[in-house]
């Protein structure tokens, strides 16, 4: 089917995951979308371990991999006069630029998107930064654990007596992304109406700040500083609990309002129904002694059984899956949510969709896997920009591309 | 909302209940959509679940909570009963003047109701409609529930999440909610510009598990190639220093993130170019990463006797990747944020003893389009304006509508919550409260210049 997104757009000048992600997540639904890659090096992510088939190559690094499908790859370096100009040329008949340098770097060359509007009027601008352009902090430099810090959300992970442990898999670029799609898309909806491009402001600090649980509001109502530890003394609610295999977890959902009758009914475990057990309160001050009853009957139950048993009684569980029983997740292979895309390179991959459906097909439009740095120059340059070879050859001897 | 939102026009009906879909829809009220949040007087989970003002929920406590403020925002409320035939007409009715209709129902209980998306094409062709369930509408697992930590587990995000060389932990209380309802935004963007453009509605059916699976994409080709990524805490594979160390203070931490040669020797300077430092072993990324744990135990000594956020601010300085590990409290107090105005300060109308408070904004600046919160809906304070001016009924239809308990503007069962029930949302056993808190987000409701100065 036709990609959502098949008549946008898109020219993608980062170096860092979060507009990566953006960028597919347009891509993947149909963007023509092009990555402005810096000749010889490209995107920091190539050079990032792990690599398909162990040794480092700028096209295996499998963050690049995952983050980078349906895209085409152009090297250029923006920093020369001419590289400056190619720029501009390819800019005339792009609606977004998603670009994640430093407040000011474009600006100091003549590319912010005051200049690139002169050119093209309607061009949105996606600029996503650690701290966002203003504000005292633009300068500083970020990572995925500075932004988990400074956006509040290490300070919640963990256990209470040890450091604030993290996420993993730079989920902050991942919020990032999404909250930067968002407004690419508003201000896409608002240039197909108007013609007008806007210029987006996207913080990476912000972005992870609206994400933890609730707790900025909670502390303007009542004064609570979220800390760590959550699930640490809530056997029903949300500790991982041990099987005969992989853990599990439980909640009192599904119970209807009787998670004690439930659990002790399905658990066979009258021990249960013990009134100091019947209130949040009262589980949390017995804990320790009422996750003993409930593992010692987990324990003769493996993780994926106990999981169809209790789902199939409308009792809310998880199972903590490892990457390999999700990718072999029988309930994904039914739903088609993996896509298959060839690479020259690492082979055959299955790839995550997008999360959903849409008319009861996986979305994700396109068949590319990840380009291989600067794969696409020739077609770009010699077949859109219309450059003879000769001039192919010199902006390559110039290091341009 | 504004005028010219981008948004003005479109009309969304969403039956949501909890965290997942609401976050997704605020994006449209935001943009300026007509969300109407159609709500059920049985079932006030989201209203019930507090924080309310100062811990103690009043007498409309429905209307109070500053969760569902969060969630809610910008959007009008409608309490409807749909399961009732009178309530499924009019719903219907609603339905063909609108555009988006939303739920996250389990899979099947819209068809049950005669709600699903081949019913409402035909009285609206050109529908979209979205369903938020935990594992989707087809497959074997269709029928499961779920919450925001199983699907943490589920979906292999806590697998992957622990200490360095420790068990698998949920990486967070409700991560999967939020990432959830961004992609419910992203989706319904998405279908509305395929609409503009073609005419044609859409069937959106998205779930929370694949979601949460897209967001461990790397793992999952790893694995494909026997790859096993290990779970690393706050460390990194090839950096060091890249960790978390304590500063001066209870439970105050501070994070370092070095990457390169250049990073190192501009931290070293900072430290005062110590004897330790100087040693060849850390001179190399890989050096440095051999010995990373005693590095470790150098810097934190150095960083125990230094106050966090003044240390990032004097690494940053100094071109050293560097963070303050914040608490909700210094996120209310930070400066950076303040002068960007990225909270919402925001006065409640509909719980008048509330006064102001303050929420996490967007993270997003977009000049024309602006997304400020101005709306909490009261339960069922949009009744009779969206059933008159959309659903075309007259005052004695709604009359009727009400007399028959069709709709409402009180919960079925008003008895309060218990106070304690602010106390326990999603939060660690290591939460602590501040007995100051109002003198601070007093203090952020002034102007700028009220602000404490730049924590420099």
């Amino acid at each position: 089917m036709p990609g959502l997104l098949d008549d946008v757009r898109v020219l993608e000048l980062t170096n860092d995951l979060s507009g990566a992600f953006c960028a597919k997540l347009l891509a993947d639904q149909g963007a023509d979308t092009l990555k402005v890659e810096l000749p010889g090096r490209g995107d920091p992510s190539r050079h990032e371990p792990p690599f398909i088939g162990g040794e480092p190559h700028p096209d295996r690094s499998t963050l690049f991999l995952a983050f980078n499908t349906n895209k085409r790859s152009i090297t250029l370096d923006i920093t020369t006069p001419t590289g400056r100009a190619v720029l501009l040329r390819l800019i005339v008949e792009r609606d977004i630029v998603i670009e994640s340098f430093t407040p000011g770097y474009l600006a100091a060359l003549g590319l912010d998107h005051e200049a690139l509007r002169q050119v093209n009027p309607g061009l949105i601008m996606t600029s996503i930064t650690p701290f966002g352009q203003t504000g005292p902090y633009r300068d500083y430099r970020g990572s995925d654990l500075i932004a988990q810090a400074m956006g509040g959300f290490l300070y919640t992970t963990g256990q209470t007596d040890r450091p604030p442990m993290g996420t993993a898999l730079e989920q902050t670029a991942i919020v990032t992304a999404r909250n930067a799609v968002i407004a690419s898309m508003a201000a896409l909806l608002q240039q197909r109406e108007t013609g007008e491009g806007q210029h987006i402001d996207v913080s990476m600090m912000e972005a992870v700040v609206s994400t933890p649980p609730n707790f900025i509001h909670q502390f303007s109502f009542t004064g609570a500083i979220a800390g760590r530890g959550f699930g640490e003394s809530a056997v029903l609610d949300g500790m991982h609990l041990a099987t005969s295999d992989s853990p599990v977890t439980l909640t009192t959902a599904g119970t209807g309002g009787n998670p004690m009758e439930t659990w002790a009914a399905f658990l066979d475990e009258p021990r249960l129904l013990d009134p100091k057990f019947n209130s949040r309160q009262g589980r949390t001050q017995h804990w320790e002694e009422l996750l003993a009853l409930v593992e010692a009957k987990l324990s003769r139950w493996k993780a994926r059984d106990f999981m169809k048993e209790a789902m199939d009684q409308r009792l809310v569980v998880g199972v903590v899956q490892s990457p390999e029983e999700v990718l072999n997740c029988p309930h994904l292979a039914a739903r088609g949510s993996f896509v298959v895309r060839d690479h020259p390179d690492v082979g055959t991959l299955r790839y995550p969709g997008a999360g959903f459906l849409i008319d009861g097909v996986n979305p994700v439009a396109g068949g590319r896997a990840a380009p291989r740095l600067g794969e696409h120059n020739a077609a770009i340059y010699g077949g859109e920009l219309g450059c003879s070879p000769e001039e192919l050859a010199v902006l390559r001897a110039a290091g341009v591309i | 909302m504004v005028e010219q939102a981008v948004l003005a026009g479109v009309r969304v009906l969403s039956l949501e209940q909890v965290h997942v879909l609401p976050w997704g829809t605020a994006f449209l009220a935001d943009f300026g959509a007509e969300v109407i949040r159609v709500e059920s007087a049985d079932h006030m989970n989201d209203r019930r679940s507090g924080p309310f003002p100062d811990g103690e929920p009043g007498e409309e406590w429905w209307n109070e909570g500053g969760t569902f403020a969060y969630w809610g925002r910008n959007k009008e409320s409608l309490c409807l009963d749909v399961t009732e035939p009178l309530g499924k007409e009019v719903f219907l009715k609603l339905v063909a003047k609108s555009d988006i209709v939303t739920d996250n129902f389990r899979p099947g209980t819209m068809l049950r109701l005669g709600l699903d998306h081949d019913s409402l094409t035909k009285v609206k062709p050109d529908i979209i409609t979205l369903s938020c369930t935990a594992y989707g509408h087809t497959g074997p697992w269709r029928a499961y529930g779920a919450r925001a930590r199983t699907v943490d587990a589920v979906c292999g995000l806590s697998y992957l999440t622990g200490y360095e060389g420790g068990e698998a932990v949920r990486a967070s209380s409700n991560y999967m909610d939020h990432t959830g309802g961004l992609n419910v935004a992203y989706a319904l963007l998405m279908a509305l510009y395929r609409r503009r453009k073609t005419g044609k509605g859409a069937r959106i059916d998205l779930s929370m598990y694949e979601t949460g699976v897209s967001c461990i994409a790397p793992a999952l080709l790893e694995i494909q190639q026997g790859i096993a990524r290990p779970r690393l805490g706050t460390a990194h594979a090839w950096k060091a220093p890249h960790n978390v160390y304590r500063c001066q203070g209870d439970d105050r931490w501070i994070v370092i993130t070095v990457s390169t040669d250049d990073e190192w020797q501009r931290l070293r300077a900072v430290m005062g170019d110590p004897p330790w430092a100087m040693e060849p072993r850390f001179h190399t990324v890989s050096g440095r990463w051999e010995h990373r744990g005693e590095l470790d135990d150098h810097i934190g000594q150095w960083t125990a006797t230094h106050d966090n956020e003044a240390l990032t601010h004097l690494l940053q300085a100094h071109g050293v990747p560097a963070g303050a590990v914040l608490t909700a409290r210094d996120l209310v107090a930070n400066s950076h944020l303040r002068e960007r105005e990225y909270f919402e300060v925001f006065t409640n109308e509909n719980a008048p003893h509330a006064g102001p408070r303050v929420y996490a904004g967007r993270p997003f600046r977009i000049p024309n389009i602006p997304e400020a919160l101005t709306l909490v809906s009261a339960l069922g304070q949009h009744n009779a304006q969206i059933l008159r001016e959309v659903a075309g009924l007259s005052e004695d239809e709604v009359q009727q509508l009400l007399d028959a308990g069709i709709i409402a503007t009180r919960p079925k069962d008003p008895a309060r919550p218990a106070a304690t029930a602010s106390r326990s949302d999603g939060r660690g056993r290591g939460t602590w409260f501040d007995p100051d808190y109002k003198a601070l987000v007093r203090d952020s409701i002034g102007p700028l210049a009220a602000a404490p100065g730049s924590d420099d």
